[in-house]
This record gives C-alpha cells, sequence and structure tokens, in this order.
C-alpha cells in the first residue's frame, strides 16, 4: 500500500534520510562553529585539546592580540570603501542597462546583447593578466580605481535583470508615457518599485560577491594601505609571526582563528537577517550560463 | 523620372523611427555606462594581451615580438601540463562525490513534508557564504598534521594521522574537501529548484509500477532534472579550473607542486613578471575552459 495520495504528497521520511541530512549539516556547519569556539580559547589549548571546549576558561586574549598585530580594521575599512563605490555602480548601471534590453528596441542591440552572453562564459580569472597590464599602463595599481572600476558592472547582472524586468508589463509604461513621464522617470517611478525584489536579490549577491573578492584584489592592490579585508586575511601567519617577534604557534593560530571569525560575522550576520533574498540571489545566478 | 500623384505604398519603417528623439536616444543612454566599462575594462585588455601573447613583454621596457614562442613555450612545459594534471585530478575528486551528495540532499529536501526544512538548508547554504580566504585560512589549522582537530578526531577513533597539508598525495584531497565543503549546498539549491519543476505524478506512477526508490530516482528523477544537473556540472568545471585561493591560502602550490591548480599556475606569471607567457596561458585557458563546457553540453544534446 502506497501512502502517496494526491499530487504534492509523498511518504514521510524516513529515518535514515534524517540521519543523513544531520551528518551533512553538521559537516557544513562544523568547521565555522569549531573555528568562531575556538577563537574564545586560550591559545595553548586551541593545538593540545582541539576538540575539548570548556567554556569557563573563554576569553578574548586571541581577539586583543590578532587586533594588536594584525590591520584588520583597515582591511575592513578599504573592503567598506570598495563595498559603497562598487556596489552602488553595479546596483544603479546593471539594471539600467537592462531594463534598455528590456524595453527598448535599437540598432545596434542584439550585438550588444550578444557579447554580454558571452563574456558570460568566460573564465574570469583569465581577465586577471589583461586587466593588471592595464592598470599598470594607467598607474592605478594599488589604488580605489582599480579596485571598483573592473568588474563593476557584470555581464550577469544585466543577464539577470533583463529577465526580471522583462517581466514588468509593457502597458505600464504606456501608460506612464501618457502621464507625460520621461524615459528615465519610467524606469525610476515605475519599473524599479516593480522589481524592488529582484534588485534586492542583486544586492545581496552583489555584497557577499564584493565582499569575498579576493583574486582580483590580492593581484591589483595588495600593498598593506590598500589591502582589503581578504587580503589582509589571505597572509594571517606571516603578519602575525612578522609582527610579534617569536611567537609560537599557538599564538599565531588562536590570532588568525580570531581574525577568520571577526571577517565572518558580517556576511553571517546578513546572510541570517536576508535569508530569502540570499536564496533568490543564488537562484537567479543559477541562471547563468 | 516620374512623378505620380498617388500616395506611396507605406514602407515598413526603420526600427524606432517616427518616435519622439527622447525615445529613440535613450536606451543609448541607458546602456552607455555599462559600455563605457565594457570597452575599457573587458574588450580592450583582451586585445591588449592578445597581441601581448605574442611577445615577451616583462612588464617593463620595450616588448619583442616572439611570434608563436610562448604558445610553444607552454605547450611544451611539463609544469604546464601539470598545472592542468592537478586542475583535472581535482575535478575527479570533487564532481562525483559532490553530485551524489547535493542530488541525494536535494531529493530529501524537496519533500515538504521533512521536518526542519528551513534548519537544513540553512545549515548547507552557511559554507557557501563564508568568505573563502577566511575557511582556507580554518582549513589550515584544522588539517594540521600535529595540532589539528580532523587528526586528533581520526586519533580519538584509534586511526593514525594523516599528513593533509604536507605530502603530496593528501594535499589535493584536502583542498577537494575545502572545495566540496563551501559549494556543496550551493548546488543543493539549484539542483533543488530543477527538482521543484518535476510533477510529482510521474512518481506515483512509477511507485504503481513497483519501481523501487533508487530505481525511481536513477530512470525519473535524473533524467528530468538532466539540464539542471548538466549546468552545475558546467558551472563547477569552470569553477575548479580557475581554482586559485584555496590553493593560495592552503598549500601555496605545494607540496612538490602537487596543487599548483591551473589558476594558481597563471597566478604565479604575474609574481614572476613573465607576463607575455602569463597571457599566453590566459588564452590556452579560455580555449580549454570554452571546449570543456561546449564538449560537455554537446554530451547533454547527444543523450537527448
Amino acid at each position: 500500500m502506497t501512502l502517496t495520495t494526491r499530487a504534492g504528497e509523498r511518504r514521510r521520511p524516513h529515518i535514515g534520510s534524517h540521519a543523513f541530512l544531520i551528518v551533512l549539516a553538521v559537516a557544513f556547519l562544523a568547521p565555522v562553529v569549531w573555528a568562531v569556539l575556538s577563537a574564545f580559547k586560550p591559545a595553548n589549548d586551541i593545538i593540545r585539546h582541539p576538540l575539548a571546549f570548556d567554556p569557563s576558561t573563554f576569553g578574548l586574549d586571541n581577539f586583543i592580540g590578532m587586533f594588536e598585530d594584525v590591520p584588520i580594521w583597515h582591511g575592513f575599512l578599504n573592503t567598506a570603501i570598495v563595498l559603497v563605490l562598487k556596489g552602488s555602480i553595479t546596483l544603479f548601471c546593471a539594471p539600467l542597462a537592462a531594463y534598455a534590453f528590456a524595453k527598448y528596441d535599437f540598432p545596434g542591440k542584439n550585438l550588444l546583447f550578444g557579447t554580454v552572453l558571452l563574456t558570460l562564459m568566460l573564465p574570469t580569472i583569465v581577465l586577471i593578466i589583461p586587466l593588471l597590464l592595464e592598470m599598470k599602463e594607467l598607474g592605478w595599481v594599488n589604488t580605489y580605481q582599480a579596485l571598483v572600476l573592473p568588474g563593476a558592472v557584470d555581464a550577469f547582472a544585466i543577464f539577470w535583470m533583463r529577465q526580471v524586468i522583462a517581466a514588468v508589463p509593457d502597458e505600464l509604461l504606456d501608460a506612464g508615457r501618457v502621464d507625460g513621464c520621461g524615459e528615465f522617470g519610467l524606469y525610476w517611478r515605475i519599473v524599479v518599485p516593480i522589481i524592488r525584489p529582484g534588485l534586492a536579490g542583486l544586492a545581496v549577491l552583489t555584497v557577499m560577491n564584493i565582499y569575498n573578492d579576493f583574486v582580483w584584489p590580492v593581484v591589483v592592490a595588495s600593498s598593506e594601505r590598500m589591502a582589503t579585508l581578504q587580503v589582509v586575511l589571505s597572509t594571517l601567519a606571516s603578519t602575525i609571526s612578522g609582527n610579534k617577534i617569536g611567537a609560537d604557534y599557538a599564538t599565531v593560530t588562536g590570532e588568525l582563528l580570531a581574525a577568520s571569525t571577526v571577517a565572518l560575522i558580517p556576511l553571517l550576520v546578513i546572510f541570517f537577517l536576508l535569508q530569502k533574498h540570499f536564496i533568490n540571489g543564488i537562484l537567479a545566478g543559477s541562471v547563468k550560463g | 523620372m516620374t512623378t505620380t500623384s498617388l500616395p506611396r505604398p507605406a514602407r515598413p519603417r526603420r526600427r524606432g523611427a517616427g518616435l519622439p528623439i527622447t525615445r529613440r536616444l535613450a536606451p543609448y543612454v541607458f546602456v552607455a555606462p555599462f559600455v563605457a566599462l565594457f570597452l575599457a575594462f573587458g574588450i580592450y585588455p583582451m586585445l591588449f594581451t592578445l597581441r601581448l601573447s605574442f611577445t615577451n613583454w616583462h612588464g617593463a621596457g620595450s616588448a619583442e615580438w616572439v611570434g608563436w614562442d610562448n604558445y610553444t613555450y607552454l605547450l611544451t612545459s611539463p609544469a604546464f601540463w601539470n598545472s592542468l594534471a592537478n586542475s583535472a585530478v581535482l575535478w575527479l575528486l570533487i564532481i562525483p562525490v559532490q553530485l551524489v551528495i547535493a542530488l541525494a540532499a536535494a531529493i530529501l529536501l524537496d519533500n515538504a513534508k521533512l521536518r526542519m526544512r528551513g534548519f537544513y538548508r540553512t545549515a548547507f547554504i552557511v559554507p557557501f557564504v563564508t568568505p573563502l580566504v577566511a575557511v582556507a585560512q580554518i582549513w589550515v589549522v584544522l588539517f594540521d598534521q600535529n595540532y589539528g582537530a580532523v587528526n586528533a578526531v581520526l586519533g580519538a577513533l584509534g586511526l593514525p594521522d594523516i599528513a593533509w597539508l604536507t605530502s603530496s598525495e593528501w594535499a589535493k584531497p584536502t583542498l577537494a574537501l575545502l572545495f566540496i565543503w563551501k559549494t556543496t549546498g550551493f548546488i543543493v539549491v539549484i539542483l533543488l529548484s530543477g527538482l521543484q519543476s518535476i510533477d510529482s505524478t510521474v512518481y506515483e506512477a512509477a511507485e504503481l509500477d513497483g519501481a523501487g526508490r533508487l530505481r525511481r530516482i536513477w530512470s525519473i528523477t535524473v533524467p528530468l532534472i538532466r539540464r539542471t544537473l548538466m549546468f552545475a556540472i558546467v558551472l563547477q568545471t569552470l569553477a575548479v579550473f580557475q581554482m586559485f585561493a584555496e590553493p593560495f591560502v592552503v598549500t601555496q602550490g605545494g607540496p612538490y607542486s602537487s596543487t599548483t591548480t591551473a589558476g594558481l599556475y597563471l597566478y604565479n606569471h604575474i609574481t614572476r613578471g613573465d607576463l607575455g607567457t602569463g597571457a599566453a596561458n590566459s588564452f590556452l585557458l579560455v580555449i580549454l575552459v570554452m571546449a570543456l563546457s561546449l564538449g560537455m553540453v554537446r554530451l547533454l544534446r547527444a543523450k537527448d
């Protein structure tokens, strides 16, 4: 006898299914949870008893030491500057171009959009050397321009937003024209309010990508002054042992985990607050290609 | 020349003709910022680099035209092939394992009656939103041979220590684990979107036919979400061949170049200042990755 009665209803999952999912969930959460908890342990305990957690010994020593040795605030500051500038460019330019592709018919449109589709297929890493050379020519190595402008309007954002905007009914735009709305006004006052959920998804994904971006920053802006958070994080061990002469492995490890913890927190907070938009963003991201 | 007083037949009008000038110009204004950025930081550097790949430029001074030298150098260089082989091995270590785990998880999560669905989905996505560099640093600590938590767990189970990061046979699996950990949740979400488009009545029919669970997955679910699966594979193939931050932070490409991936090898041209070769390497990688993606799409079509 089958328990399935009508469409959409299936059997209650088996106990084995839960076991599998729980093992998987633990495996996915364990490294992060382990790192965050360990960051509060005395440095020597992290390496001597990596699996033991005694809350009574928890303290902030690793964090205090880390803030002395690692220029992490500087990294946060640079990341925040890039995030605001690059994020605004992406969120302003990409949907606007997408609006033109979705709602206007103009000579050259197909050629332009075809190029957008083609760049979707290019692996991003192959542009690294070309762009680096261009930055050298422009004298932009180790500048904010270099961190902000290349990649500010990526093909994917346009591709995605075009699909979102195409769903806006043309009648609304025609009605707006009758009411004397200008072309940009149509976009700003009619399209933008309708596509707000899509924009939220794009915003969340953009923030995540910029915050986590590493390859381009480490190539073009690896100086101490310009290092973004991820670049600062990438050389933690040598930074810590360089600033704390004679630091042993335990101290370095403790401070390294403290720095990683501090870097994890902003994204995890955003994620838990905006989970719905995150999943939407990732799903839309999966349309890519 | 004949003149006629008859009204001319209506000619098909040019697109946009007759519309107000603002409406004709508007789309160009709207795409202008994108086009400007795209020409400046997409097209121009690519063309410049294509030219550079035929020179021996080292980042300063004058460039000498060397023809196909950079390409032949790479194609006959064991280090170049080693980097591709490393990426290929990582691909083999990652893709099958990841797909099986992700498919199983997605199929289970697709069941509306599953309790704690939200919790599982959140747990699976957490790795995807964490910054890769921070996680790579955590990996270094977790997998340390002498002090790491992973070997501590093995020890507690009575198993011998493993030189995760310092032996060439284990360094690749350690990076593969990091990659699988980081991106499987993302693949689960993608596969879930494919599964949700399946009409559940097909399962009922199969169930009435007495098909077992695994059999149903293999002969119904997998074919129905074939496109989504293929899409996930293409996406992950691109990602594996570009893998850079993981070996950069965790193993620095070692031991004995066993984790110098295609992406890291490309980067190493920059640190050596050998930009002409790097440019050539970029184009070889483009060709390879494009060929891989197209090949896989072909494979998908052939099975249709």
